[in-house]
């Protein structure tokens, strides 16, 4: 490497020269949840088990629920929790990941548009939902979407949960339309000019050539949001829809409202969405440092 | 074929205006879709026990889940029964997501501009505080300028804030709201004081009492639609309360849930039991 007397060298003599500011350097990228998720050991459940075991025992030593009464509480309700709450957390981040992908790879692809208005409108739209917080807009969604709609002459309910799921899908939306424009704008212009000096049009450059190699540039980021999307479901028991979260503050209710039911519960709900969520950060950390070779 | 038209007309005009004048008063929408599809939407409480609340299997069980089923056995429909919160269950009536509730609402006059509450109130019940033995409680004067918790959505934390100057804390669940009066993040917890009496029953709160005396004694009323409240609906409701009352069905009720008799529904079995035994 070129030895630069002041920037990779002490500086001898001269005045001091300021490197140039990088932001990507000092900010953190937009795996650092999922990096730190996939950095855990595998043992870090259990890790957690005996804290949640242990933490009651000393902190309600002399109270009236014993902590075998807790976990007893806890284990009748378990497969109530588990399947009624816990995979209706996992049905609205499906259905969140769907759409969100859906209008998000259209938006993304608007956000590079030749069409100047359909640019401007995309870029507005992304930025809106990227930038506001995600509760906010499931307040507003919850409130603003009819509970029911007439669509040729056939009433349509639309369940609670269908609305978190509206709500949820904005910001993953704008996000996903981030992923798209960049990894589109990360293929080397080389490309686009080789595939037009060959005679493609500029939609089949974009379907045949650009996209293809974009998909597994995108596949780590956007499995990276489905995390963090997953995690994020629980916002949906402030709005009163039946998950995980809200079904163990009913179940809590049932047992007669002991505090020495708050570590348990809450404690098992974080356990599962730990194991659902830590096999998909190891496996984008692994597909992204993967394809951060072959590239 | 000018003639007919004037008739269709006119004909279609009457019939419009006779239709309009009958809907200023009464057209039963909800009451008659109810009965037309033949199945009821009736809003519960699944996060109030013993009132209403999930057993381990996930079902809705309680007391006003029984009196909901009982509705729908003499209405004659299918129950579809909807959870609903505190903070949410008056949006969801007047929004049509459900076309009642039973859900421990306390009737209150702000309420009644919202929701239609027929009469007779089938329960009742005062506010009170738990707190530690050890603060000595006395009087609601003790507690001004003090931390009390409380539970979202519950209409009297507004009133002992007003009335005595607490400064309220407002927690989604109470086992969170407990969990705080244990950690002494306040000095009491403000709720119902059927609830609280039946805790202090259970043994597990040696260290607490309900030192002060109910305040607000507030009936609770069931909901309907606010614009069907004197229509068949809210008729309808009344007439079940009724019966309820007379026959003792709420009494027979609450002993099996394991509720504290009240004063209010021995006496309103009373005042309405049949004379001709």
């Amino acid at each position: 490497m070129k030895r630069i007397s002041g920037i990779n060298t002490p500086l001898k003599g001269g005045m001091a020269v300021l490197k140039p500011f990088d932001i990507n350097a000092l900010s953190p990228d937009g795996y650092i949840f999922t990096r730190w998720l996939a950095a855990l050991p595998w043992w870090t459940p259990l890790v957690m088990l005996a804290i949640i075991w242990g933490y009651p025992t000393i902190a309600y030593a002399q109270s009236g629920l014993s902590i075998y009464d807790a976990f007893d509480a806890l284990w009748r309700w378990m497969p109530f929790l588990l399947v009624s709450g816990f995979s209706f957390n996992v049905l609205i981040s499906f259905w969140t990941l769907l759409i969100g992908t859906v209008a998000g790879v259209a938006l993304g692809l608007g956000q590079i548009s030749t069409f100047g208005p359909l640019r401007a409108f995309s870029w507005f739209i992304t930025q809106l939902f990227r930038n506001s917080p995600w509760l906010v807009i499931l307040f507003i969604v919850l409130l603003a979407l009819p509970f029911e709609f007439t669509l040729f002459g056939q009433t349509i309910r639309v369940p609670d949960w269908m609305k978190g799921v509206f709500g949820l899908s904005l910001p993953i939306m704008a996000n996903i339309s981030e992923i798209v424009r960049g990894a589109v704008q990360s293929v080397p212009t080389a490309q686009w000019e080789a595939a037009e000096s060959l005679a493609f049009s500029r939609r089949q450059i974009l379907w045949q050539i650009i996209l293809p190699q974009c998909f597994k540039r995108m596949l780590p980021p956007w499995m990276n949001w489905y995390a963090i999307l997953t995690m994020a479901t629980p916002l949906c028991s402030l709005l009163g829809i039946e998950e995980i979260i809200t079904l163990s503050r009913q179940a809590m209710e049932s047992e007669d409202n002991q505090p020495e039911l708050l570590v348990p519960f809450y404690g098992f709900a974080l356990l599962l969405f730990f194991v659902y969520c830590y096999p998909i950060a190891r496996l984008t950390m692994r597909l992204e440092r993967h394809y951060a070779v072959k590239l | 074929m000018k003639n007919f038209f004037k008739t269709a007309v006119s004909g279609l005009a009457l019939a419009a205006m006779s239709v309009g004048s009958v809907s200023a008063q009464c057209t039963n929408d909800v009451w008659n879709k109810v009965m037309s599809s033949g199945k009821i939407v009736i809003g519960v409480k699944a996060d109030y026990k013993p009132w209403g609340f999930r057993d381990d299997s996930g079902n809705l069980v309680g007391m006003e889940i029984d009196m909901a089923m009982d509705v729908a056995a003499k209405m004659g429909v299918e129950a579809e029964l909807v959870p609903v919160q505190s903070s949410n269950r008056m949006q969801f009536l007047e929004q049509g997501k459900i076309d009642m509730m039973i859900a421990t609402m306390s009737d209150r006059a702000d309420r009644r501009k919202i929701v239609g509450i027929p009469g007779p109130n089938y329960y009742t019940s005062g506010t009170n505080i738990m707190a530690p033995k050890a603060l000595g409680f006395t009087s609601w004067e003790d507690l001004r300028g003090k931390k009390v918790c409380g539970k979202q959505g519950a209409f009297y934390n507004q009133i002992t804030e007003e009335r005595y100057g607490v400064e309220i804390m407002a927690f989604t669940g109470n086992a969170e709201a407990k969990q705080a009066l244990r950690d002494r993040k306040c000095v009491a917890w403000v709720y119902d004081d059927s609830s609280i009496g039946s805790d202090l029953s259970s043994g597990n709160w040696d260290e607490f009492e309900m030192p002060l005396a109910s305040e607000d004694d507030n009936p609770w009323g069931l909901g309907v639609p606010l614009n069907e409240a004197s229509c068949v609906f809210g008729n309808f409701m009344s007439g079940m309360q009724y019966n309820w009352h007379r026959d003792g069905s709420l009494i027979a009720l609450e002993e099996k849930w394991g509720i504290k008799p009240t004063a209010f529904l021995k006496m309103q079995n009373e005042r309405n039991s049949d004379w001709i035994k």
